[in-house]
């Protein structure tokens, strides 16, 4: 927000320096510093005040810090679903029609389970992705949504893309849970022997995932290079 | 905000951009709020949801899981245990259990919980389910919503109202715990219709108290006339049909189990709690009864003190027909008796009057004065003895119609007095003395010298001449025989020289007559031997008291046997046979007697055969001859080894023996070659 009002008024000449300004080893080039705009879409740069992607007729919004509400939005749902994701039995075992045992067992009443079984691997497995990753996804959409757009030096950039790459490809991961439940509830159904159904939590897990997906693809990469001075200053 | 406009001259698509992401403001925030208000909904159904959380005490919590173990109530699942912990003074556990709303409100003070394990006991094996899911605990509550509780004690084990519901709990007193047992059957005509359980004692006696639950609909069936008895074991009884062991079922057998039974109408119907007498068996309950209806008679009877033995509960019979029961036992004293009567025994008994023919439907002043007017008539009642040894005593009513004049004194107090008649009673005692001093009476003495004489006579009669005489006589015949034999030889050496004679055949026919008769007379010494044998069975099952008699007859059978032409007969039948034989043959010889070979021989051989038959009788002759002496002997033999008697015996049944050996020889002689006693080969 900041660093825009100082960059505004340059970018004629960055307009300007864009066709020229081949020197990517030394500096890198964005396409708000070249005047251009990025289709969301289809990735090709149109000048500024182009409304419409010509190419796949997308319409060209500008990067815009007001864009990240989706983000904080879908953001905060995902993690209010987090929590009866916890708290409710992700799976409901029952054997010999109940008489057999069986229970309610909750993510973390689980991985403790396999823990206590000495499966360590599938235990941290399981951890991993169902608690680490989502809550580590959390953390780090909250920070690039805190970040982006701010001011910061090429390096930071770099890392902020990275960071939201590693979100973008590890979202789907998370599911994992959801498709052992899944899958179980629906092979496991020996009627007396052995039952698996799925319980509440599984659905706000699945909801949780979703919806911190949905913030992911809401987060507006480019503003991760609107950060970067428009000039070159250091050179 | 407003940096993308202000440097940028307006541009339309600008500005509705901007709108847009404004008016996106409000709409993308939509998502977040729907979840929050989601999980809140879904969290406060949750916890809405949540049933009561109640607390149950337990002895211990065998078994029991937080979180696994449920709370069933008809075996549904209504609650969880939470949480178990220890109360404050370490005695006992407490079970925090989250029931579920719907049962909640049921649950009040009168709700009863217990912890249902497998149970392995005599009535069977129960909740094997509970092995393999765990224990659960059981609630059992009514359909009543009462003051809501949180606070329980939890049973040792289930109560029994839960097995049906409905019934109704009354209590059973016994002075001893048999028969009685937790979880004991209670049947009535043998259908389990209730259980006992909490047995313990009464804090006023000491009497032994078990709560039975009669489910319903059978505990209509109870009513203050109904008698509880013992069928736990068996028992084993002697009577005019012959011995009979009676079991109930195996499970009464080993546990106990007591049965019902409403004998008598006119009871009341019972509340719950009604305390009845446990009767150790079908028997004393039936005669339990009498007394219990409110239509039995009370009557007392008047006894001399000299009866002793009559206890409380004994029957009351009337013609063999058992009417009532004593039920009191006391002294009446009066001085306006004589003096001799003043102290009496006072019986109280109470009797059934349908039982005395009395009509169901009369009131009791008509009962008595039926009772007034059979007394009249002569109904009386007196104490008598009954029962196999007599030991036992019983008020019997009779009618005695000549006794002496008496009235029933309806006014007496507590009770009508019925008049009575002096005890009968047989004394056992005195009849085995009796019995004793008629056997102490018997002379022994006597009789062993009667015996002795017999044997005496026995011996003298064996060592006769005449007895002697039989073997010798045979052996006569036996040479005589052989004569004949011989001659029978040389005559058919003859007559192989001369050729036949023409009156063989008749000859040999005669022979063949001959035979005949040596064939009766065998079958004569049968039949004295017989009573030589009948002699001797009487010897040896001799008694004391017939001895003498039998000794004599012994002596006079023997004699006449020896002394009879039968017995002298044989020796010279046979002498005739063999001397008619031989005179024959001498004929033929001095005749030259020719005929058919052929025929004379065929005859021959039937003479012979015949010969052989008579002859085959001699064994068994012998046979008996042996078998009298040997029962002789076995006779002597209860005399004992020692003594001149024995010896005299010994001696006599020897010579009888060497007589049936004598016997036997000629038998077998004949047997061996009974041709060669009429052709001499």
């Amino acid at each position: 927000m900041s660093a825009d009002p100082a960059a505004m008024p340059p970018p004629h000449t960055a307009n300007d320096d864009a066709p020229t300004g081949g020197g990517r080893s030394s500096a890198l080039l964005t396409a708000h510093r070249a005047g251009l705009l990025g289709c969301r879409s289809c990735g090709r740069v149109w000048p500024e005040d182009a409304m419409e992607c010509a190419r796949c007729q997308a319409p060209l919004t500008p990067p815009d810090r007001r864009g990240l509400q989706a983000v904080w939005a879908w953001l905060i749902a995902g993690m209010i679903f987090y929590i009866p994701a916890n708290l409710m039995p992700m799976m409901t075992t029952q054997s010999l029609g109940g008489l057999g045992g069986g229970g309610d067992a909750t993510i973390i009443g689980g991985v403790l389970q396999l823990a206590n079984h000495g499966d360590w691997f599938i235990a941290i497995v399981v951890f991993a992705a169902s608690v680490m990753v989502p809550i580590g996804k959390f953390v780090a959409i909250i920070w690039l949504a805190l970040v982006a757009g701010k001011p910061a030096t090429e390096a930071d950039a770099h890392n902020r893309l990275h960071i939201y790459e590693i979100v973008e490809f590890i979202g789907r991961w998370s599911m994992i849970d959801v498709f052992v439940v899944a899958i179980l509830s629906a092979l496991v159904q020996l009627g007396f022997v052995v039952s698996i159904k799925p319980g509440p939590a599984a659905a706000s897990f699945a909801l949780s995932v979703a919806f911190t997906m949905l913030s992911a693809q809401s987060f507006d990469p480019r503003l991760i290079w609107r950060g970067l001075p428009l000039h070159r200053r250091k050179e | 905000m407003s940096d993308d406009t202000t440097p940028r001259p307006a541009h339309p698509a600008r500005r509705t951009a901007a709108r847009a992401a404004r008016a996106s403001f409000s709409l993308i925030w939509l998502v977040p709020i729907l979840a929050l208000a989601v999980t809140l909904g879904l969290a406060w159904n949750a916890y809405s949801g949540r049933g009561e959380l109640i607390s149950v005490t337990f002895r211990d919590a065998t078994g029991i899981v937080p979180g696994e173990t449920t709370l069933k109530f008809r075996e549904i699942t209504v609650g969880e245990v939470e949480a178990v912990r220890f109360t404050d003074d370490l005695r006992s556990v407490e079970v925090d259990i989250r029931t579920e709303p719907e049962v909640t409100p049921y649950i009040d003070a009168d709700a009863e919980f217990w912890i249902v394990r497998p149970v392995v006991s005599a009535q069977g094996i129960s909740r094997l389910d509970t092995v393999l899911s765990g224990v659960f605990i059981e609630g059992f509550w009514d359909a009543d919503r009462g003051e809501p509780a949180t606070e329980f004690v939890g049973l040792d084990r289930p109560t029994l109202a839960r097995l049906s519901g409905e019934g109704t709990w009354i209590t059973l007193s016994s002075p001893g715990a048999k028969g009685l047992a937790e979880g004991a059957p209670v049947t009535f005509r043998g259908l389990e219709v209730g259980r006992m359980q909490n047995l313990h004692l009464s804090e006023e006696d000491e009497t032994v108290l078990a709560d039975v639950f009669i489910e319903a609909p059978h505990d209509q069936r109870l009513t203050t006339s109904t008698v509880f008895w013992d069928t736990s074991g068996f028992s084993v009884s002697l009577g005019a049909q012959g011995l009979s062991l009676n079991v109930d079922s195996l499970s009464k057998l080993v546990q106990g189990g007591v049965a019902f039974s409403t004998m008598a109408t006119g009871g009341q119907p019972v509340e719950a709690g009604h305390v009845f007498d446990l009767q150790p068996d079908e028997e004393t309950a039936r005669t339990s009864l009498f007394g219990s209806s409110d239509r039995d008679l009370r009557l007392t009877m008047l006894a001399s003190n000299d009866v002793s033995g009559l206890q409380t509960n004994a029957d009351v019979t009337f013609d063999g027909l058992v009417i009532g029961r004593v039920t009191e036992i006391g002294v009446d004293f009066d001085e306006t008796r004589p003096e001799d009567e003043q102290i009496l025994q006072r019986i109280t008994f109470v009797i059934a009057p349908d039982r005395l023919g009395v009509p169901a439907s009369s009131t009791r002043e008509e009962m008595l004065e039926f009772l007034q007017d059979r007394v009249e008539a002569g109904l009386r009642s007196r104490i008598t003895s009954s029962g196999f040894l007599g030991t036992s005593m019983v008020v019997e009513l009779l009618e005695q119609p000549r006794a002496s004049d008496a009235t029933l004194d309806i006014d007496a107090e507590p009770y009508p007095v019925m008049p009575s008649l002096p005890p009968e009673v047989s004394d056992l005692g005195a009849s085995a003395e009796g019995l004793m001093d008629r056997l102490g009476g018997l002379n022994f003495e006597e009789l062993l010298q009667s015996a002795t004489n017999m044997m005496d006579a026995v011996t003298q009669l064996a060592a006769s001449p005449d007895t002697r005489a039989i073997p010798g006589a045979l052996r006569e015949t036996l040479d005589e025989a052989r004569l004949a034999v011989a001659d029978v030889q040389a005559m058919t050496g003859e007559l192989r020289d001369a050729g036949a004679a023409a009156n063989l055949a008749r000859m040999l026919d005669e022979a063949a007559q001959a035979a005949e008769a040596v064939q009766l007379a065998a079958a004569d010494v049968p039949q004295m031997v017989e009573q030589m044998d009948e002699a001797a069975e009487a010897i040896e099952d001799f008694r004391f008291d017939e001895i003498s008699a039998q000794a004599s007859a012994i002596l006079a059978d023997l004699r006449a046997m020896l002394g009879t032409e039968d017995a002298e007969q044989l020796p010279r039948n046979l002498s005739d046979t063999l001397e008619a034989a031989s005179g024959l043959l001498n004929d033929l010889r001095d005749g030259n007697a020719a005929g058919s070979l052929n025929a004379t021989l065929d005859s021959a051989r039937v003479a012979a055969d015949e010969v052989a038959q008579a002859a085959e009788t001699l064994p068994a002759l012998s046979e008996r001859f042996q078998r009298l002496a040997a029962r002789a002997e076995a006779a002597v033999a209860t005399y004992g080894e020692n003594g001149a008697f024995t010896n005299d015996a010994r001696t006599m049944i020897r010579e009888l023996t060497r007589a049936a050996a004598a016997f036997g020889s000629l038998s077998r002689t004949i047997e061996r070659n009974p041709r060669a006693f009429i052709l001499g080969r």
